[in-house]
């Protein structure tokens, strides 16, 4: 198995992400995949790109500009 | 009304991400220059950003910038040419120079030793003396404790302004960086106070109190979403909430979201709002962070700053360095007068409303979405002294104590058994009880002189037999340390039901999620018939007593005493021990009307000693 290594960004484990923790992953060049040291995640660029827009669709108003105060 | 908006760059040479090593494959190298020029450009660039929307800044020059030629010079450059401040700060110490003097990894001025906080101030100061010829005005770091701006003040009075805590920077801020970022300070005030000699969360009482700074937040959050969630994801922080991933495409409406509530919070502290941002170059690294590659970094930045240069503009926003923004907040700032915030969900999509309050008593919030149920209580009256860092009981625990953090101990909903820490009253007719956190509601402000007034709207109880529908006031008379809470059923089906009225707070003390040891806690209630009293042993003793006069819990671990007394002159008051599996403490006034009615109970925090 290869060494471990940052991704070009610090992609963060999605599904640690899911309960609010940030941990970056390490990335496996050989098999162009992302994984967690914490919990068992792995997945491609793609499948944490997925899980990302997932995690953001909570902020219901994330695009909403609010001015009513 | 009037919006101040305080903008603070620090040059940090050797950021936090290269102390961790971070930049994989490399060793740690504090002098690496590639580093240090990275920095170095990076607060150039947000200088330049600043400066290019109107802006005015505080530059806090980190003791590592210190000793750089090219920071020294940009600093006095900016302070001639745009009027930026020249400040200091105890972050960003780190640096070859501190490691030979000090021997030491340390990254947080308030973990150190006293001893060694005093060698590091005198050190800072003086190589900041050294390079400028004057000593700065202002200072900070993530936590300030009282016992560092106390011995900073003794030694270097012209210090007027700190950045003194992260708001709610505990053990969420902790949990969310994989248990290993120790901010653990929750307790604080939201925005600017003056601060107690004996402790730095909580508001000065008064002159003798008064420790001689102004202190500010580090950010301005929001402060729904960080009492639940990671106070590093929603803040006046653009790349805070890129962190959050609080946006679509790469849009970020809610910085100005929030800004934009922060500035109607004037409407409820007599014109006064307040705003500060403070990005640390680590956070625009070239390489990217959170996700973000350099360019939406670089844009949140830019966007986030022209919206403070667009408020400016137009004339909704005042940009003030640290110290001025000082002078300007103590010329109208009775040490009494409390900060109130009527907070909004502006993330979720709900109604969702909370109401902050701080004084020099107390700190409080009361959560609409549970009937205004207190789910946060903080005994500034108690102005504990609780020294932090190196050689002291609570080390890295910076928290002021809660009695009552519902997020952190269950509330109203816990899992079958027990009781959790919250504030509220209960309705109840035969068999029946419903708690008013089961009633989700709408509040709206008022004032009457010195008195600050939530009026919540109506909500409807269903018995099974009647209906009625019931309104809670909260009357926060200014330098009482006391709430009036009225809950008054104004209508009802059946005007011959009886229906009891129980105003209860069921609390504990601690900061952090897990029980402190309640023994000794004191329980008594007195009234027409007679008084009651323990001493908490977890053997789930109840009293009750009629014609209540006073219900009390005198809590000597964080020397807070706490009462409840109603003008009801046939009202039943009583206590409620818990047991270890239920860690908590319940007092509380119990009156029953016929038809329509109301009871009316006051909360006081006091110091218990």
């Amino acid at each position: 198995m290869a060494q471990g290594r940052k991704g070009k960004l610090n992609y963060r484990c999605p599904r640690c992400l899911m309960r609010e923790i940030d941990m970056d992953m390490l990335y496996d060049r050989d098999k162009d995949e992302y994984y967690c040291l914490r919990c068992s995640f792995v997945g491609n660029e793609e499948e944490v790109l997925r899980l990302n827009a997932q995690f953001r669709e909570k902020y219901r108003d994330r695009a909403r500009r609010i001015t009513d105060f | 009304m009037t919006f101040y908006v305080t903008i603070i760059h620090r040059p940090e040479m050797v950021p936090e991400y290269l102390q961790k090593g971070a930049e994989q494959g490399k060793r740690e190298d504090l002098t690496r220059q590639e580093v240090i020029q990275e920095s170095l450009d990076i607060f150039r660039t947000q200088q330049q950003i600043a400066h290019e929307n109107g802006l005015r800044t505080t530059i806090q020059m980190t003791y590592a910038s210190l000793f750089n030629e090219e920071a020294v010079a940009l600093a006095k450059e900016h302070h001639e040419k745009y009027g930026d401040e020249i400040g200091s700060t105890f972050l960003g110490i780190q640096c070859q120079q501190f490691r030979e003097k000090f021997k030491s990894k340390e990254l947080a001025i308030w973990l150190f030793s006293m001893e060694d906080k005093r060698r590091i101030v005198d050190e800072v100061m003086g190589k900041f003396y050294e390079v400028f010829g004057f000593y700065p005005t202002s200072t900070g770091s993530y936590y300030m404790d009282a016992e560092l701006v106390n011995y900073i003040k003794e030694r270097y009075p012209m210090i007027k302004v700190a950045v003194a805590t992260c708001w709610e920077e505990g053990p969420k801020a902790y949990h969310n960086a994989n248990n290993s970022w120790y901010t653990l300070h929750d307790g604080s005030p939201w925005n600017p106070w003056i601060p107690s000699k004996r402790n730095i969360h909580c508001p000065a009482s008064d002159e003798e109190d008064d420790i001689g700074i102004v202190a500010i937040p580090h950010l301005s959050r929001d402060l729904m979403a960080v009492f639940d969630g990671p106070g590093s994801y929603y803040g006046t922080h653009p790349q805070n909430i890129l962190r959050g991933m609080v946006y679509e495409g790469r849009e970020i409406p809610y910085f100005m979201n929030l800004v934009d509530q922060y500035r109607a919070q004037a409407k409820y502290n007599r014109g006064y709002a307040y705003n500060m941002m403070f990005v640390g170059p680590g956070w625009m690294s070239k390489s990217g962070r959170w996700e973000a590659d350099y360019d939406f970094l670089l844009k949140a930045y830019k966007d986030g700053m022209a919206y403070y240069g667009q408020l400016k503009k137009e004339g909704k926003a005042q940009d003030v360095t640290m110290s001025e923004f000082a002078e300007i907040y103590r010329r109208d700032r009775p040490y009494t007068r409390p900060e109130c915030a009527l907070w909004k969900d502006i993330l979720y999509g709900s109604k969702r409303q909370q109401f902050w309050y701080v004084d020099p008593w107390m700190r409080v919030c009361l959560d609409m979405n549970q009937g205004g149920a207190m789910i946060d209580l903080r005994p500034y009256a108690a102005k504990l002294i609780r020294p932090c860092g190196v050689g002291t009981k609570c080390l890295q625990d910076a928290s002021y104590p809660f009695l009552v953090q519902s997020l952190y101990r269950a509330g109203y909903f816990t899992h079958y058994a027990g009781e959790g820490a919250v504030k509220s009253c209960k309705f109840g007719h035969q068999d029946e009880v419903v708690d008013l956190c089961t009633c989700r509601t709408l509040a709206s402000f008022s004032e009457e002189g010195d008195t600050r007034i939530v009026t919540l709207d109506p909500v409807e109880i269903e018995f099974a037999d009647f209906t009625i529908r019931v309104q809670s006031v909260f009357r926060f008379a200014e330098g009482t340390g006391e709430i009036e809470m009225i809950r008054r059923i104004i209508e009802t089906t059946d005007p011959q039901a009886e229906v009891t009225i129980d105003e209860y707070i069921t609390a504990c003390y601690g900061t952090t999620e897990y029980p402190e040891d309640l023994t000794g806690v004191k329980l008594t209630v007195t009234g027409t018939s007679g008084t009651e009293s323990i001493e908490y042993a977890y053997k789930c003793r109840e009293a009750e007593v009629a014609g209540v006069t006073l219900a009390e819990a005198i809590v000597p671990q964080v020397d807070t005493r706490l009462t409840m007394r109603t003008d009801a002159t046939d009202a039943i008051g009583y206590f409620r021990e818990g047991f270890a599996f239920s860690p908590m403490y319940t007092i509380g006034i119990r009156k029953t009307v016929v038809g329509k009615g109301e009871l009316r109970t006051w909360l006081k925090v006091e110091k218990a000693s």
